[in-house]
Protein backbone atom coordinates (compact mmCIF):
# COMPACT_ATOMS: atom_id res chain seq x y z
CA UNK A 1 0.00 0.00 0.00
CA UNK A 2 1.60 3.40 -1.24
CA UNK A 3 0.13 6.33 0.89
CA UNK A 4 2.83 8.74 0.18
CA UNK A 5 2.06 11.69 -2.38
CA UNK A 6 4.25 14.51 -3.61
CA UNK A 7 3.55 17.56 -2.49
CA UNK A 8 3.66 20.05 -5.62
CA UNK A 9 2.17 23.40 -4.12
CA UNK A 10 1.08 24.33 -0.47
CA UNK A 11 -0.13 28.05 -1.18
CA UNK A 12 -1.82 31.03 1.12
CA UNK A 13 -5.00 31.32 -0.20
CA UNK A 14 -6.69 34.01 2.03
CA UNK A 15 -6.49 34.35 6.12
CA UNK A 16 -6.12 30.59 7.67
CA UNK A 17 -7.46 29.10 4.10
CA UNK A 18 -4.80 27.28 2.03
CA UNK A 19 -4.57 25.00 -0.79
CA UNK A 20 -2.55 21.93 -1.76
CA UNK A 21 -1.25 19.89 -4.17
CA UNK A 22 -0.50 16.40 -4.73
CA UNK A 23 1.17 14.40 -7.84
CA UNK A 24 -1.52 11.39 -7.64
CA UNK A 25 -0.23 8.01 -9.50
CA UNK A 26 -1.21 7.20 -13.01
CA UNK A 27 -4.05 4.44 -12.04
CA UNK A 28 -5.43 6.28 -8.65
CA UNK A 29 -9.02 6.40 -8.77
CA UNK A 30 -10.83 9.57 -9.96
CA UNK A 31 -12.80 11.19 -6.68
CA UNK A 32 -16.27 12.26 -7.05
CA UNK A 33 -17.25 15.96 -5.79
CA UNK A 34 -17.98 15.25 -1.82
CA UNK A 35 -15.73 12.52 -1.34
CA UNK A 36 -12.94 12.96 1.10
CA UNK A 37 -9.06 12.05 2.12
CA UNK A 38 -8.03 10.98 5.24
CA UNK A 39 -4.58 12.85 5.53
CA UNK A 40 -1.84 11.71 7.98
CA UNK A 41 -1.45 15.53 9.53
CA UNK A 42 1.69 14.48 11.70
CA UNK A 43 4.87 12.87 11.92
CA UNK A 44 4.42 11.41 15.36
CA UNK A 45 1.56 10.03 17.38
CA UNK A 46 0.70 13.39 17.94
CA UNK A 47 -2.23 15.01 16.66
CA UNK A 48 -2.90 11.20 16.32
CA UNK A 49 -5.86 10.56 13.91
CA UNK A 50 -5.64 11.45 10.37
CA UNK A 51 -7.77 14.26 9.27
CA UNK A 52 -10.36 13.80 6.82
CA UNK A 53 -10.50 17.05 4.03
CA UNK A 54 -12.99 16.63 1.11
CA UNK A 55 -12.13 16.78 -2.51
CA UNK A 56 -11.70 20.21 -3.83
CA UNK A 57 -10.69 19.70 -7.12
CA UNK A 58 -9.28 17.14 -9.53
CA UNK A 59 -6.87 17.33 -12.51
CA UNK A 60 -5.90 15.07 -15.26
CA UNK A 61 -4.29 15.86 -18.31
CA UNK A 62 -2.99 12.75 -20.00
CA UNK A 63 -1.38 10.62 -17.18
CA UNK A 64 -0.78 13.43 -15.11
CA UNK A 65 -3.24 13.64 -12.18
CA UNK A 66 -3.16 16.24 -9.45
CA UNK A 67 -5.26 16.30 -6.35
CA UNK A 68 -6.48 19.68 -4.39
CA UNK A 69 -7.56 20.17 -1.13
CA UNK A 70 -8.64 23.30 -0.10
CA UNK A 71 -8.36 23.79 4.02
CA UNK A 72 -8.82 26.22 6.80
CA UNK A 73 -6.39 25.54 9.79
CA UNK A 74 -8.59 25.06 12.45
CA UNK A 75 -5.66 22.94 14.94
CA UNK A 76 -2.88 21.74 15.23
CA UNK A 77 -3.20 19.16 12.69
CA UNK A 78 -3.89 21.89 9.55
CA UNK A 79 -1.75 24.10 10.98
CA UNK A 80 1.13 20.95 10.52
CA UNK A 81 -0.24 20.73 6.96
CA UNK A 82 -0.02 24.35 6.10
CA UNK A 83 4.08 23.89 6.86
CA UNK A 84 4.46 21.57 4.69
CA UNK A 85 6.41 22.22 1.63
CA UNK A 86 6.97 21.62 -2.17
CA UNK A 87 8.81 18.20 -2.61
CA UNK A 88 7.97 16.95 0.84
CA UNK A 89 5.37 13.75 1.12
CA UNK A 90 1.93 13.65 2.83
CA UNK A 91 0.43 9.80 3.69
CA UNK A 92 -3.21 9.92 2.40
CA UNK A 93 -5.87 7.55 2.13
CA UNK A 94 -8.55 7.58 -0.06
CA UNK A 95 -11.24 8.59 -2.16
CA UNK A 96 -13.43 7.71 0.76
CA UNK A 97 -17.44 7.91 1.09
CA UNK A 98 -19.71 8.42 -1.20
CA UNK A 99 -19.90 12.11 -3.28
CA UNK A 100 -22.87 14.31 -4.33
CA UNK A 101 -25.49 13.02 -7.19
CA UNK A 102 -25.00 15.66 -9.82
CA UNK A 103 -28.29 15.88 -10.48
CA UNK A 104 -29.59 16.06 -14.14
CA UNK A 105 -32.13 18.31 -15.54
CA UNK A 106 -32.84 21.87 -15.46
CA UNK A 107 -33.44 23.12 -12.27
CA UNK A 108 -30.98 25.86 -10.77
CA UNK A 109 -27.51 24.44 -8.76
CA UNK A 110 -27.44 26.40 -5.42
CA UNK A 111 -24.50 25.95 -3.59
CA UNK A 112 -25.01 27.33 0.09
CA UNK A 113 -21.73 27.29 2.22
CA UNK A 114 -20.10 29.18 5.00
CA UNK A 115 -16.39 29.59 5.33
CA UNK A 116 -14.11 26.39 4.03
CA UNK A 117 -17.67 24.92 3.46
CA UNK A 118 -17.23 26.24 -0.16
CA UNK A 119 -14.43 23.36 -1.19
CA UNK A 120 -16.75 20.19 -2.08
CA UNK A 121 -19.14 22.71 -3.26
CA UNK A 122 -16.87 24.33 -5.81
CA UNK A 123 -16.06 20.61 -7.43
CA UNK A 124 -19.82 20.27 -7.07
CA UNK A 125 -20.13 23.62 -9.68
CA UNK A 126 -17.31 22.21 -11.90
CA UNK A 127 -19.08 19.30 -12.96
CA UNK A 128 -22.21 20.57 -13.33
CA UNK A 129 -20.63 23.22 -15.54
CA UNK A 130 -18.71 20.20 -16.92
CA UNK A 131 -21.72 18.67 -17.85
CA UNK A 132 -24.11 22.13 -18.87
CA UNK A 133 -22.55 24.84 -20.05
CA UNK A 134 -25.90 26.89 -19.56
CA UNK A 135 -27.37 25.59 -16.63
CA UNK A 136 -27.93 28.25 -13.94
CA UNK A 137 -25.53 27.94 -10.72
CA UNK A 138 -25.84 29.96 -7.62
CA UNK A 139 -22.94 30.47 -5.22
CA UNK A 140 -24.10 31.59 -1.67
CA UNK A 141 -20.87 32.09 0.25
CA UNK A 142 -20.36 33.94 3.67
CA UNK A 143 -18.99 34.45 6.90
CA UNK A 144 -18.57 35.96 10.50
CA UNK A 145 -17.01 39.07 8.64
CA UNK A 146 -16.23 40.05 5.93
CA UNK A 147 -12.62 39.46 6.06
CA UNK A 148 -13.41 35.74 6.35
CA UNK A 149 -15.15 35.75 2.57
CA UNK A 150 -12.60 33.97 -0.22
CA UNK A 151 -13.22 32.67 -3.62
CA UNK A 152 -15.43 34.83 -4.74
CA UNK A 153 -14.09 35.30 -7.94
CA UNK A 154 -12.98 31.62 -8.50
CA UNK A 155 -16.99 30.57 -8.43
CA UNK A 156 -17.77 33.41 -10.36
CA UNK A 157 -16.23 32.07 -13.20
CA UNK A 158 -18.68 29.07 -12.71
CA UNK A 159 -21.99 31.26 -12.07
CA UNK A 160 -23.59 33.77 -10.03
CA UNK A 161 -22.21 34.66 -6.43
CA UNK A 162 -23.84 36.00 -3.34
CA UNK A 163 -22.23 36.95 -0.23
CA UNK A 164 -23.64 37.04 3.41
CA UNK A 165 -21.67 38.49 6.25
CA UNK A 166 -23.37 37.70 10.14
CA UNK A 167 -22.50 41.49 10.60
CA UNK A 168 -23.37 42.75 7.29
CA UNK A 169 -19.83 44.07 6.76
CA UNK A 170 -20.03 42.80 3.17
CA UNK A 171 -23.05 41.53 1.13
CA UNK A 172 -26.18 40.48 2.80
CA UNK A 173 -26.70 41.14 6.32
CA UNK A 174 -27.38 37.85 7.89
CA UNK A 175 -27.08 34.13 7.36
CA UNK A 176 -27.05 31.65 4.81
CA UNK A 177 -30.91 30.20 4.98
CA UNK A 178 -31.96 34.08 5.76
CA UNK A 179 -30.26 35.11 2.36
CA UNK A 180 -31.72 32.19 0.57
CA UNK A 181 -35.27 32.54 1.67
CA UNK A 182 -34.78 36.22 0.97
CA UNK A 183 -33.45 35.37 -2.86
CA UNK A 184 -36.11 32.55 -3.22
CA UNK A 185 -38.94 35.22 -1.97
CA UNK A 186 -38.08 37.75 -4.35
CA UNK A 187 -37.45 35.42 -7.38
CA UNK A 188 -34.10 36.00 -7.99
CA UNK A 189 -33.56 32.34 -7.85
CA UNK A 190 -36.86 30.69 -9.05
CA UNK A 191 -38.33 27.68 -7.09
CA UNK A 192 -37.66 24.61 -7.24
CA UNK A 193 -33.91 24.09 -7.32
CA UNK A 194 -31.29 21.30 -6.66
CA UNK A 195 -29.61 23.12 -3.57
CA UNK A 196 -25.88 21.75 -2.16
CA UNK A 197 -24.67 22.60 0.86
CA UNK A 198 -21.91 22.09 3.33
CA UNK A 199 -20.85 24.36 6.18
CA UNK A 200 -22.05 24.15 10.19
CA UNK A 201 -24.60 21.37 11.32
CA UNK A 202 -27.32 24.48 12.42
CA UNK A 203 -27.18 25.97 8.96
CA UNK A 204 -27.77 22.51 7.28
CA UNK A 205 -30.73 22.00 10.12
CA UNK A 206 -32.35 25.32 9.07
CA UNK A 207 -31.61 24.69 5.38
CA UNK A 208 -33.72 21.59 5.74
CA UNK A 209 -36.64 23.49 7.68
CA UNK A 210 -36.37 25.79 4.62
CA UNK A 211 -36.85 22.81 1.75
CA UNK A 212 -39.89 21.74 3.47
CA UNK A 213 -41.53 25.58 2.77
CA UNK A 214 -40.25 26.10 -0.39
CA UNK A 215 -40.11 22.40 -1.41
CA UNK A 216 -36.95 21.99 -2.66
CA UNK A 217 -34.56 19.35 -2.99
CA UNK A 218 -31.09 19.18 -1.40
CA UNK A 219 -27.79 17.12 -0.34
CA UNK A 220 -25.39 18.09 2.45
CA UNK A 221 -21.63 17.38 3.24
CA UNK A 222 -21.35 16.36 6.86
CA UNK A 223 -18.43 17.01 9.08
CA UNK A 224 -17.50 15.09 12.07
CA UNK A 225 -14.08 13.74 14.08
CA UNK A 226 -13.47 10.23 12.45
CA UNK A 227 -10.86 7.64 13.70
CA UNK A 228 -10.29 5.87 10.89
CA UNK A 229 -12.91 6.68 7.94
CA UNK A 230 -13.13 3.38 6.53
CA UNK A 231 -15.93 2.24 8.88
CA UNK A 232 -13.81 -0.06 11.34
CA UNK A 233 -14.25 1.86 14.50
CA UNK A 234 -18.11 2.87 14.26
CA UNK A 235 -16.90 6.88 15.66
CA UNK A 236 -18.57 8.77 13.01
CA UNK A 237 -22.13 7.49 13.91
CA UNK A 238 -25.01 10.32 12.63
CA UNK A 239 -28.83 9.33 13.31
CA UNK A 240 -30.88 9.22 10.26
CA UNK A 241 -34.74 9.81 10.25
CA UNK A 242 -35.63 5.87 9.96
CA UNK A 243 -38.74 7.09 7.28
CA UNK A 244 -36.76 9.26 5.34
CA UNK A 245 -33.56 6.91 4.25
CA UNK A 246 -32.73 7.23 0.85
CA UNK A 247 -30.88 4.20 -1.02
CA UNK A 248 -29.35 4.22 -4.28
CA UNK A 249 -27.16 2.67 -6.69
CA UNK A 250 -24.32 5.46 -5.36
CA UNK A 251 -25.61 5.80 -2.12
CA UNK A 252 -25.76 2.02 -1.05
CA UNK A 253 -25.42 2.86 2.65
CA UNK A 254 -24.12 -0.14 3.61
CA UNK A 255 -23.37 0.52 7.43
CA UNK A 256 -26.92 1.52 8.20
CA UNK A 257 -27.33 0.06 12.58
CA UNK A 258 -30.98 -0.04 13.25
CA UNK A 259 -31.97 -0.04 17.19
CA UNK A 260 -34.06 -3.49 18.00
CA UNK A 261 -37.09 -1.67 17.84
CA UNK A 262 -36.76 -0.21 14.29
CA UNK A 263 -37.23 3.01 15.47
CA UNK A 264 -33.60 4.73 15.29
CA UNK A 265 -30.76 4.22 12.68
CA UNK A 266 -27.24 5.04 12.58
CA UNK A 267 -25.51 5.98 9.15
CA UNK A 268 -21.40 5.92 9.65
CA UNK A 269 -20.42 9.48 7.81
CA UNK A 270 -17.47 7.49 6.73
CA UNK A 271 -19.06 4.92 4.55
CA UNK A 272 -22.55 6.06 4.14
CA UNK A 273 -21.74 9.88 3.70
CA UNK A 274 -19.99 12.09 4.25
CA UNK A 275 -22.92 13.44 1.45
CA UNK A 276 -27.33 13.13 3.01
CA UNK A 277 -29.57 13.81 1.59
CA UNK A 278 -30.84 16.95 3.21
CA UNK A 279 -34.27 15.46 4.88
CA UNK A 280 -32.57 11.95 5.60
CA UNK A 281 -30.46 13.36 8.58
CA UNK A 282 -32.03 13.88 12.33
CA UNK A 283 -31.14 17.52 12.42
CA UNK A 284 -32.84 17.77 16.20
CA UNK A 285 -30.51 14.42 17.27
CA UNK A 286 -27.28 15.24 15.31
CA UNK A 287 -27.44 19.19 17.04
CA UNK A 288 -28.69 18.38 20.14
CA UNK B 1 20.97 -19.06 15.37
CA UNK B 2 19.89 -21.66 12.26
CA UNK B 3 16.73 -20.35 10.02
CA UNK B 4 14.41 -17.54 11.27
CA UNK B 5 13.28 -17.18 15.40
CA UNK B 6 10.19 -18.95 16.01
CA UNK B 7 7.46 -16.27 16.67
CA UNK B 8 4.47 -18.61 17.88
CA UNK B 9 3.23 -18.75 21.03
CA UNK B 10 0.17 -20.38 22.93
CA UNK B 11 -2.84 -18.76 24.47
CA UNK B 12 -4.95 -21.68 26.17
CA UNK B 13 -5.63 -24.11 23.51
CA UNK B 14 -5.07 -21.67 20.75
CA UNK B 15 -1.53 -21.26 18.99
CA UNK B 16 -0.30 -18.85 17.13
CA UNK B 17 1.99 -18.32 14.83
CA UNK B 18 2.67 -14.80 16.18
CA UNK B 19 1.98 -12.85 19.41
CA UNK B 20 0.67 -10.03 16.93
CA UNK B 21 -3.32 -9.31 16.99
CA UNK B 22 -5.95 -6.43 16.80
CA UNK B 23 -7.78 -5.13 19.44
CA UNK B 24 -11.49 -5.59 19.85
CA UNK B 25 -12.94 -2.20 18.06
CA UNK B 26 -10.36 -1.17 15.89
CA UNK B 27 -10.82 -4.04 13.61
CA UNK B 28 -14.45 -4.23 12.59
CA UNK B 29 -14.90 -7.51 11.69
CA UNK B 30 -12.15 -8.00 9.79
CA UNK B 31 -13.33 -7.20 5.99
CA UNK B 32 -13.11 -4.00 6.54
CA UNK B 33 -9.12 -3.97 6.90
CA UNK B 34 -9.00 -6.57 3.69
CA UNK B 35 -8.69 -3.60 1.29
CA UNK B 36 -5.38 -2.17 3.46
CA UNK B 37 -3.49 -5.13 5.23
CA UNK B 38 -2.59 -8.75 4.69
CA UNK B 39 -4.91 -10.02 7.31
CA UNK B 40 -3.63 -13.84 7.15
CA UNK B 41 -0.43 -12.38 8.10
CA UNK B 42 -1.57 -11.92 11.72
CA UNK B 43 -1.27 -14.46 15.18
CA UNK B 44 -5.37 -14.09 15.90
CA UNK B 45 -8.01 -12.34 14.15
CA UNK B 46 -10.21 -10.19 17.47
CA UNK B 47 -13.72 -8.95 16.04
CA UNK B 48 -15.52 -6.18 17.56
CA UNK B 49 -17.72 -7.30 20.62
CA UNK B 50 -20.52 -9.03 20.31
CA UNK B 51 -23.92 -9.05 22.55
CA UNK B 52 -26.75 -10.99 22.35
CA UNK B 53 -29.21 -8.33 20.84
CA UNK B 54 -28.13 -5.35 18.64
CA UNK B 55 -26.93 -2.42 20.58
CA UNK B 56 -26.99 1.14 19.18
CA UNK B 57 -24.51 2.01 21.04
CA UNK B 58 -23.56 5.86 22.32
CA UNK B 59 -25.20 9.38 21.08
CA UNK B 60 -23.25 10.84 17.96
CA UNK B 61 -20.20 12.82 18.92
CA UNK B 62 -18.35 9.53 19.85
CA UNK B 63 -14.70 10.75 19.58
CA UNK B 64 -12.24 13.42 20.85
CA UNK B 65 -8.88 13.87 20.66
CA UNK B 66 -6.34 14.20 23.51
CA UNK B 67 -2.46 14.67 23.62
CA UNK B 68 -1.47 11.08 21.47
CA UNK B 69 -5.04 9.72 22.48
CA UNK B 70 -8.00 9.06 21.67
CA UNK B 71 -10.91 9.16 23.88
CA UNK B 72 -14.31 7.78 22.81
CA UNK B 73 -17.31 5.78 23.19
CA UNK B 74 -19.04 3.51 20.94
CA UNK B 75 -21.04 1.58 23.43
CA UNK B 76 -20.75 -1.72 22.04
CA UNK B 77 -22.56 -1.04 18.89
CA UNK B 78 -23.04 -4.45 17.36
CA UNK B 79 -25.04 -6.06 15.25
CA UNK B 80 -25.93 -8.94 17.61
CA UNK B 81 -25.46 -12.79 17.88
CA UNK B 82 -27.94 -13.68 14.87
CA UNK B 83 -26.59 -10.98 12.23
CA UNK B 84 -22.91 -11.24 13.63
CA UNK B 85 -23.24 -15.34 12.87
CA UNK B 86 -25.01 -15.21 9.39
CA UNK B 87 -23.42 -11.79 8.06
CA UNK B 88 -20.02 -12.05 9.45
CA UNK B 89 -19.17 -15.45 10.06
CA UNK B 90 -18.95 -16.89 6.44
CA UNK B 91 -16.00 -14.44 5.87
CA UNK B 92 -14.32 -14.70 9.04
CA UNK B 93 -14.30 -18.90 9.04
CA UNK B 94 -12.24 -18.29 5.43
CA UNK B 95 -9.46 -16.49 7.20
CA UNK B 96 -6.30 -18.76 8.49
CA UNK B 97 -5.35 -17.37 11.74
CA UNK B 98 -6.93 -18.28 14.96
CA UNK B 99 -10.72 -15.92 15.36
CA UNK B 100 -11.06 -14.84 18.38
CA UNK B 101 -14.95 -13.15 19.22
CA UNK B 102 -15.34 -10.52 22.13
CA UNK B 103 -18.35 -10.94 24.21
CA UNK B 104 -20.21 -8.55 25.85
CA UNK B 105 -23.36 -8.39 28.25
CA UNK B 106 -25.46 -6.67 30.90
CA UNK B 107 -25.95 -9.74 33.52
CA UNK B 108 -24.28 -12.94 34.23
CA UNK B 109 -27.63 -14.82 32.55
CA UNK B 110 -27.55 -13.08 29.32
CA UNK B 111 -23.34 -13.73 28.97
CA UNK B 112 -23.98 -17.39 29.32
CA UNK B 113 -26.55 -17.77 27.16
CA UNK B 114 -24.25 -15.84 24.70
CA UNK B 115 -21.79 -18.10 25.05
CA UNK B 116 -23.63 -21.16 25.23
CA UNK B 117 -25.25 -19.57 21.52
CA UNK B 118 -21.81 -18.93 20.39
CA UNK B 119 -20.18 -22.24 21.57
CA UNK B 120 -22.33 -23.84 18.44
CA UNK B 121 -20.83 -21.61 16.22
CA UNK B 122 -18.53 -23.27 13.85
CA UNK B 123 -15.02 -21.51 13.26
CA UNK B 124 -14.66 -20.14 16.40
CA UNK B 125 -11.33 -20.45 18.78
CA UNK B 126 -11.89 -18.17 21.58
CA UNK B 127 -14.14 -15.55 23.66
CA UNK B 128 -12.68 -12.71 25.05
CA UNK B 129 -14.86 -11.70 27.67
CA UNK B 130 -15.45 -8.08 28.17
CA UNK B 131 -16.23 -7.24 31.56
CA UNK B 132 -14.41 -3.51 31.33
CA UNK B 133 -15.84 -1.61 28.65
CA UNK B 134 -16.04 1.90 30.49
CA UNK B 135 -19.11 3.21 28.34
CA UNK B 136 -21.76 0.43 29.08
CA UNK B 137 -22.58 0.44 32.99
CA UNK B 138 -24.57 -2.61 34.50
CA UNK B 139 -26.10 -0.94 37.26
CA UNK B 140 -23.60 2.02 37.38
CA UNK B 141 -20.80 -0.64 37.80
CA UNK B 142 -19.01 -2.99 35.37
CA UNK B 143 -18.52 -6.53 36.48
CA UNK B 144 -14.44 -5.92 36.06
CA UNK B 145 -14.09 -3.58 38.96
CA UNK B 146 -15.44 -6.17 41.43
CA UNK B 147 -13.36 -9.10 41.99
CA UNK B 148 -16.88 -11.06 42.50
CA UNK B 149 -18.53 -10.02 39.73
CA UNK B 150 -15.62 -11.12 37.52
CA UNK B 151 -15.86 -14.40 39.11
CA UNK B 152 -19.43 -15.34 38.51
CA UNK B 153 -19.50 -14.11 35.23
CA UNK B 154 -16.06 -16.09 34.01
CA UNK B 155 -17.76 -19.15 35.85
CA UNK B 156 -20.82 -18.86 33.78
CA UNK B 157 -19.09 -18.60 30.66
CA UNK B 158 -16.54 -21.14 31.80
CA UNK B 159 -19.50 -23.56 32.48
CA UNK B 160 -21.24 -23.34 28.87
CA UNK B 161 -18.06 -23.80 27.05
CA UNK B 162 -14.46 -25.44 26.50
CA UNK B 163 -13.39 -22.70 23.77
CA UNK B 164 -10.13 -21.17 24.81
CA UNK B 165 -11.61 -17.82 27.66
CA UNK B 166 -9.22 -14.54 27.94
CA UNK B 167 -10.55 -12.08 30.94
CA UNK B 168 -10.31 -8.17 29.40
CA UNK B 169 -9.42 -6.39 32.37
CA UNK B 170 -10.11 -2.71 33.18
CA UNK B 171 -7.48 -0.25 34.44
CA UNK B 172 -10.58 1.57 36.36
CA UNK B 173 -9.71 -0.26 39.38
CA UNK B 174 -7.51 -0.18 43.18
CA UNK B 175 -5.45 -3.28 42.37
CA UNK B 176 -5.97 -4.96 39.20
CA UNK B 177 -4.01 -8.27 40.36
CA UNK B 178 -7.08 -9.17 42.44
CA UNK B 179 -9.48 -8.81 39.80
CA UNK B 180 -6.88 -11.64 37.70
CA UNK B 181 -6.56 -13.64 40.29
CA UNK B 182 -10.66 -13.94 40.16
CA UNK B 183 -10.57 -14.55 37.04
CA UNK B 184 -8.01 -17.69 37.07
CA UNK B 185 -9.72 -18.71 39.92
CA UNK B 186 -12.82 -18.42 37.92
CA UNK B 187 -11.03 -20.75 35.45
CA UNK B 188 -10.14 -18.06 32.27
CA UNK B 189 -7.62 -19.50 30.33
CA UNK B 190 -5.92 -16.23 29.90
CA UNK B 191 -6.06 -12.46 30.80
CA UNK B 192 -5.92 -8.97 28.36
CA UNK B 193 -5.00 -5.88 29.57
CA UNK B 194 -5.85 -2.96 29.54
CA UNK B 195 -9.25 -2.04 28.43
CA UNK B 196 -9.02 1.59 28.38
CA UNK B 197 -9.50 4.22 31.37
CA UNK B 198 -11.98 6.57 31.39
CA UNK B 199 -11.51 9.56 30.32
CA UNK B 200 -12.81 13.12 29.91
CA UNK B 201 -12.17 16.26 27.30
CA UNK B 202 -13.90 19.60 27.60
CA UNK B 203 -14.56 21.93 25.14
CA UNK B 204 -13.79 25.45 27.55
CA UNK B 205 -15.72 27.89 24.54
CA UNK B 206 -18.86 25.80 24.72
CA UNK B 207 -18.33 24.35 28.49
CA UNK B 208 -19.27 21.21 26.96
CA UNK B 209 -17.81 17.91 27.00
CA UNK B 210 -16.47 17.02 23.30
CA UNK B 211 -18.38 13.62 23.78
CA UNK B 212 -21.10 15.73 23.93
CA UNK B 213 -24.19 14.24 25.98
CA UNK B 214 -21.87 11.30 26.36
CA UNK B 215 -19.89 13.31 28.35
CA UNK B 216 -17.05 10.15 29.20
CA UNK B 217 -15.52 8.02 27.16
CA UNK B 218 -11.99 5.21 27.63
CA UNK B 219 -9.01 6.97 26.47
CA UNK B 220 -6.66 4.57 23.72
CA UNK B 221 -3.43 5.15 22.07
CA UNK B 222 0.28 6.16 22.70
CA UNK B 223 -0.46 8.34 25.66
CA UNK B 224 -1.67 5.67 28.00
CA UNK B 225 1.17 2.98 26.65
CA UNK B 226 3.05 2.84 29.82
CA UNK B 227 0.24 2.56 32.88
CA UNK B 228 -0.42 -0.60 30.13
CA UNK B 229 3.18 -1.41 30.68
CA UNK B 230 2.84 -1.07 34.49
CA UNK B 231 0.12 -3.17 34.84
CA UNK B 232 1.00 -5.95 32.29
CA UNK B 233 3.97 -6.37 34.21
CA UNK B 234 2.07 -6.51 37.53
CA UNK B 235 -0.40 -8.88 36.20
CA UNK B 236 2.46 -11.19 34.79
CA UNK B 237 3.68 -11.39 38.36
CA UNK B 238 0.44 -12.15 39.97
CA UNK B 239 -1.08 -14.94 38.02
CA UNK B 240 0.57 -18.10 36.12
CA UNK B 241 -2.02 -18.11 32.86
CA UNK B 242 -0.71 -16.06 29.72
CA UNK B 243 -1.28 -12.57 29.46
CA UNK B 244 -2.45 -10.69 26.51
CA UNK B 245 -1.24 -6.92 26.24
CA UNK B 246 -2.85 -3.89 25.03
CA UNK B 247 -2.86 -0.51 24.61
CA UNK B 248 -1.07 2.26 22.72
CA UNK B 249 1.08 0.12 20.93
CA UNK B 250 2.05 1.46 17.44
CA UNK B 251 5.09 -0.40 16.55
CA UNK B 252 7.59 -3.51 17.15
CA UNK B 253 9.75 -1.21 19.92
CA UNK B 254 6.11 -1.28 21.83
CA UNK B 255 4.91 -4.65 21.77
CA UNK B 256 8.27 -5.66 22.76
CA UNK B 257 8.09 -3.15 25.81
CA UNK B 258 4.42 -5.37 26.74
CA UNK B 259 6.03 -9.05 25.89
CA UNK B 260 8.99 -8.04 28.07
CA UNK B 261 7.14 -6.79 31.07
CA UNK B 262 5.50 -10.66 31.02
CA UNK B 263 2.81 -10.38 27.82
CA UNK B 264 2.75 -13.86 25.57
CA UNK B 265 0.95 -11.56 23.19
CA UNK B 266 -0.44 -8.14 22.23
CA UNK B 267 -2.73 -6.92 20.85
CA UNK B 268 -3.09 -3.35 18.96
CA UNK B 269 -5.73 -1.28 18.86
CA UNK B 270 -6.41 2.89 17.92
CA UNK B 271 -2.95 3.26 15.67
CA UNK B 272 -4.96 0.63 13.18
CA UNK B 273 -7.08 3.40 12.70
CA UNK B 274 -4.39 5.27 11.60
CA UNK B 275 -2.20 3.41 9.59
CA UNK B 276 -3.71 -0.05 9.33
CA UNK B 277 -0.41 -1.72 8.10
CA UNK B 278 1.25 -1.27 12.10
CA UNK B 279 -0.20 -4.94 12.71
CA UNK B 280 2.47 -6.16 9.90
CA UNK B 281 5.03 -3.57 10.93
CA UNK B 282 5.25 -4.99 14.51
CA UNK B 283 5.64 -8.73 13.38
CA UNK B 284 8.18 -8.49 10.76
CA UNK B 285 10.05 -5.59 13.47
CA UNK B 286 9.54 -8.47 15.99
CA UNK B 287 11.22 -10.97 14.04
CA UNK B 288 13.99 -8.50 13.03
CA UNK B 289 14.59 -7.62 17.01
CA UNK B 290 14.95 -11.17 17.71
CA UNK B 291 17.38 -11.89 14.94
CA UNK B 292 19.31 -9.21 16.10
CA UNK B 293 19.52 -10.34 19.92
CA UNK B 294 19.70 -13.75 18.43
CA UNK B 295 16.89 -15.25 20.51
CA UNK B 296 15.98 -18.06 18.40
CA UNK B 297 11.84 -18.15 20.48
CA UNK B 298 9.67 -15.36 21.26
CA UNK B 299 8.55 -17.40 24.35
CA UNK B 300 12.30 -16.63 25.85
CA UNK B 301 11.61 -13.40 25.43
CA UNK B 302 8.18 -13.14 27.44
CA UNK B 303 8.86 -12.13 30.94
CA UNK B 304 12.33 -11.21 30.68
CA UNK B 305 12.46 -7.59 32.45
CA UNK B 306 15.56 -8.08 34.33
CA UNK B 307 14.89 -6.36 37.72
CA UNK B 308 18.25 -6.03 39.43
Amino acid sequence: MDLEHEILKNVHVAQNYFKVTLKMPPHSPVPRPGQFYQIWCSGSTDPLFRRPFSVHRFLQRGSSRHLEILYRVAGRGTDWLSKREKGEKLDILGPLGNGFIIEEGQEPIVLVSRGIGIAPLYAVGEEVRRKDKKRKIFFLIGARLKERIFYASDCKELGKVFIYTDDGSRGFHGRAPDLLAHLLKERKISQGVCLYACGPAEMLKELASLSTEFGFRGQVALEERMGCGFGACLACACPLDPKRIVKNSQWKKPSLHWSPDGNQVYALICKDGPVFDLNEVDWNEWTA
Amino acid sequence: MNGRPDLSVQIGKVSLKNPVMPASGTFGYAVEMVPYIEVNRLGAIMVKCVTLKPRLGSLPHRLAESPSGSVCTIGLQNVGFERFVKEKMPFLRELEPPLFVNIGAQSVEEFAELTSRLNKVEGIDALEINISCPNVKKGGIQFGVDPDSTYQVVKAIRQETDLTLVTKLTPNVTDITVIAKAAVSAETDAISLINSPLAMVIDIEKRRSRLGRNLTGGISGPAIRPIAVRLVWQVAQAVSVPVIGVGGITCAEDALQFIIAGASAVQIGAYNLIDPTCLIKTIDGIEAYLIRKKIGRLRDLIKSLEVS
